[in-house]
């Protein structure tokens, strides 16, 4: 019996170790310095299939300047990013570098280097004064711009010239009439394509809410629900109601949508810079023109979005590798083909110099001076995004007025 | 859940089993403790049988308890947007849990899931269970038919219908729209639509509950010894009446454990909901399950989502409670 005793308190011992063991992980190990190597975590989301190479061949350029300094990279899909940030901050082990998008919380919570403190001044005076504006609270830039998008009409001619429109729309009242005609060919072709799906709804929302001369707010404050922002809501109504899009846009995606536009059943919709490689890919045949997004009255506006990197203040010891690894980075000969391989817009002064001959991007960067950004550092922002996505779409079936209500009520209580 | 349905008889087989245990020692004390023993195990007893339900008790608190706790813990706790801890705020991610406008159409849909899903796997699989026990040509393989959705993952095997039901390219959509039952020819938003979308996320979940109910269900039907379905058939019960009166009883462990795990499984159910409603805007298909992943994913309040989970982690406490007070599946018949 005393010899079972002990074996069994052997058994309790071994399981009590492996439960303490196991529970480190809620502890965390800073980064293992072993060999005098400082070790960079870096947290990137996957923009295609390339990026994870894209990165890699970085990395190693990088690595093998700086024998001493080596960088672990972890790339995650937009679906999950945020929800792994969030879970690595909690079990403080926030990345050091990080690429996304809302980042005024972290500023807030003091997690943060400034842009100042991680590139150095050329690098620093090198990004698109407007971008970098873009990423400052309180006059203090806390994040370095990694790339931008700006919005446009994608247009599929044969379908527009099928339905006897004659140019493609400028404004609202034209946009609806065209696309009225459009879908009006039937056998399942849609006129304009409204992705208000939970994926990107906010995007869809700025597009028209800001062209109808309203916006979400600034810095300061976020204002949803707000009489400028009717018209824009309304004529979305319109549009659905006018039989002018798709079937249930209130809960379609953008990026399936995107697909359908390129097998060339949709008259109209709004895309990226990237749209152009997809359609390049999926059918080349597309007879298909890239115009400024149609708005009220016709004044030129785009949706500029920008991805940003920021450093993440973890033991204080890193900030000379980070430094060291975001300057060779930013470098011309570096960024430029990674920016161009991903198919967007760079950030930087060089940058656009290199590319402004690319003739994919033209109508893009033409775009570019008349971009508005979402208020993304307003901290904020993370919540009025997650509203916009959960909320949106049900302009479907509800009224204009209660949905933007709504919509404030969940980020006045987030 | 799983700490009362496993604790409970780990004493119960103690009490019986440390006296046999120690048959082979010379021990004077054993018909003592014999004497005082079925009915209540002494201190010292259950101090002697810690060594053998230590491990056990120790694997429950790591990884039941102490989850549980920390989800408890975090569900008091103000987390910032970007997960950090900043101070204690008592109840009040309850009182969010509870003021949410649309808790209560949550909550009423959360138990009509269970109820439609678990109801329906249970009929079909007695079914199944039933065709799968006859000897017939050829029973291995359909058997191993009946398992292999279970080999699929979940989230696969809801993607491969969610895009079946698509617009535009999905196979059953095309297929309905070439019969003519949809007239629109980039056919029907199956998935666009909060109501359709919950009906195929049920079809979808009792169809992967499926192998699991089936085999335990098939499991008890084995072991209904043949004389007494033999006496049944001598005493002139015909099949329905065999059935009722004599199989269905004798299945009665099967069942209890086929529907408890149902019940606890599906409640928990993320992602065939996640997959097939994700995109419908607003809260109109949501289960308590969906809508803790909607405060985690949109809103990043990790704090609230604690909440809730504690909320739903006592919902399916009461509800397994009932089933067992109700049911009894311990008892013998």
């Amino acid at each position: 019996m005393k010899k079972s005793l002990r074996f069994g308190s052997a058994i309790a011992i071994a399981a009590t170790a492996s439960l303490t063991l196991a529970s480190c992980g809620f502890g965390g190990g800073s980064g293992d310095e072993a060999d005098g190597k400082t070790t960079i975590d870096m947290l990137v989301p996957s923009y295609s299939d390339n990026t994870q190479g894209l990165w890699e061949d970085v990395i190693a350029g990088f690595e093998e300047e700086n024998p001493d300094i080596a960088i672990d990279l972890e790339v995650q899909s937009w679906d999950n990013l945020e929800s792994v940030i969030t879970t690595k901050i909690q079990g403080g082990e926030a990345p050091d570098i990080y690429n996304g998008g809302p980042f005024a919380g972290f500023a807030a919570d003091e997690l943060l280097y400034t842009a100042e403190e991680v590139v150095s001044p050329e690098v620093l005076s090198d990004f698109q004064d407007s971008f970098i504006a873009n990423t400052e609270v309180d006059g203090t830039a806390y994040a370095l711009p990694l790339i931008a998008s700006a919005r446009a009409l994608f247009v599929n001619n044969a379908l527009l010239e099928q339905a006897g429109v004659a140019a493609p729309p400028t404004t609202w009242d034209e946009l609806l009439d065209a696309a009225t005609k459009v879908s009006a060919l039937g056998g399942g072709i849609a006129g304009y394509g409204m992705p208000l799906g939970s994926e990107e709804a906010q995007a869809e929302a700025a597009v028209w809410l800001w062209g109808g001369g309203g916006s979400f707010g600034d810095a300061e404050e976020i204002t949803v629900d707000d009489p400028a922002n009717l018209p824009g809501a309304e004529q979305i109504k319109k549009m659905i109601d006018a039989g002018a899009t798709q079937a249930d846009p209130g809960s379609t995606d953008r990026s399936p949508l995107m697909d359908i536009f390129v097998q060339g059943q949709i008259g109209m919709q709004v895309g990226l810079p990237p749209t152009v490689g997809q359609i390049e890919e999926g059918n080349p045949e597309l007879d298909y023109s890239i115009v400024p997004i149609p708005t009220q009255d016709g004044s030129p506006f785009t949706l500029g979005v920008m991805d940003q990197l920021m450093a993440f203040q973890n033991d204080g010891d890193k900030q000379d590798a980070i430094t060291k690894f975001f300057d060779y980075y930013y470098a011309a000969d570096v960024y430029v083909p990674w920016v161009q391989a991903e198919g967007f817009l760079p950030v930087t002064k060089s940058g656009a110099e290199q590319l402004a001959g690319e003739e994919a991007l033209a109508p893009f960067l033409e775009l570019l001076p008349d971009a508005k950004f979402y208020p993304s550092t307003n901290p904020k922002w993370s919540a009025t995004d997650g509203a916009f996505k959960a909320l949106f779409g049900q302009l479907q079936t509800k009224g204009a007025q209660e949905v933007l209500t709504e919509i404030q009520a969940q980020v006045d209580a987030g | 859940m799983s700490t009362t349905s496993e604790t409970s008889p780990i004493p119960a087989g103690t009490a019986d089993g440390s006296p046999r245990g120690r048959d082979g020692e010379p021990n004077t004390a054993e018909p003592a403790a014999r004497r005082s023993g079925p009915h209540r195990p002494g201190g010292r007893e259950l101090l002697a049988s810690l060594p053998w339900i230590g491990p056990a008790l120790l694997l429950i608190l790591g990884v039941v308890l102490f989850p549980a706790g920390v989800m408890f813990f975090n569900s008091t706790r103000d987390i910032s947007l970007s997960g950090l801890d900043q101070g204690s705020v008592g109840f009040d991610n309850y009182v969010e849990v509870f003021s949410f406008p649309y808790f209560w159409p949550i909550f009423v849909r959360t138990i009509v899931w269970v109820v439609a899903v678990v109801g329906a796997t249970v009929l079909i699989s007695l079914g199944l269970a039933q065709i799968l026990n006859k000897a017939f040509p050829g029973r291995r393989i359909v058997r191993l038919a009946v398992i292999i959705p279970w080999a699929a993952s979940v989230v696969m095997t809801t993607l491969v219908v969610y895009y079946g039901l698509e617009p535009y390219f999905g196979i059953v959509n095309t297929f309905l729209v070439d019969l003519g039952l949809i007239d629109t020819p980039e056919g029907y938003g199956w998935t666009r639509n909060p109501d359709t979308a919950f009906g195929w996320s049920i079809v979808v979940a009792v169809f992967v509950s499926l192998p699991f109910t089936t085999y335990t269900i098939l499991a008890g039907l084995q072991t209904v010894p043949g004389e007494v379905l033999e006496a049944a058939k001598m005493d002139g019960a015909g099949p329905a009446r065999t059935y009722f009166g004599v199989i269905l009883p004798q299945l009665r462990g099967a069942l209890s454990v086929a529907v408890l795990i149902n019940i606890i499984n599906v409640f928990n159910s993320l992602p065939i909901l996640k997959v097939m409603t994700g995109s419908i805007p607003g809260y109109d298909a949501d289960t308590i399950m969906t809508l803790i992943f909607k405060y985690i994913q949109n809103q990043h309040k990790v704090d609230v989502a604690s909440a809730l989970s504690v909320v739903a982690f006592l919902i399916v406490i009461v509800i397994v409670a009932v089933y067992v007070r109700v049911v009894k599946p311990m008892k013998e018949v």
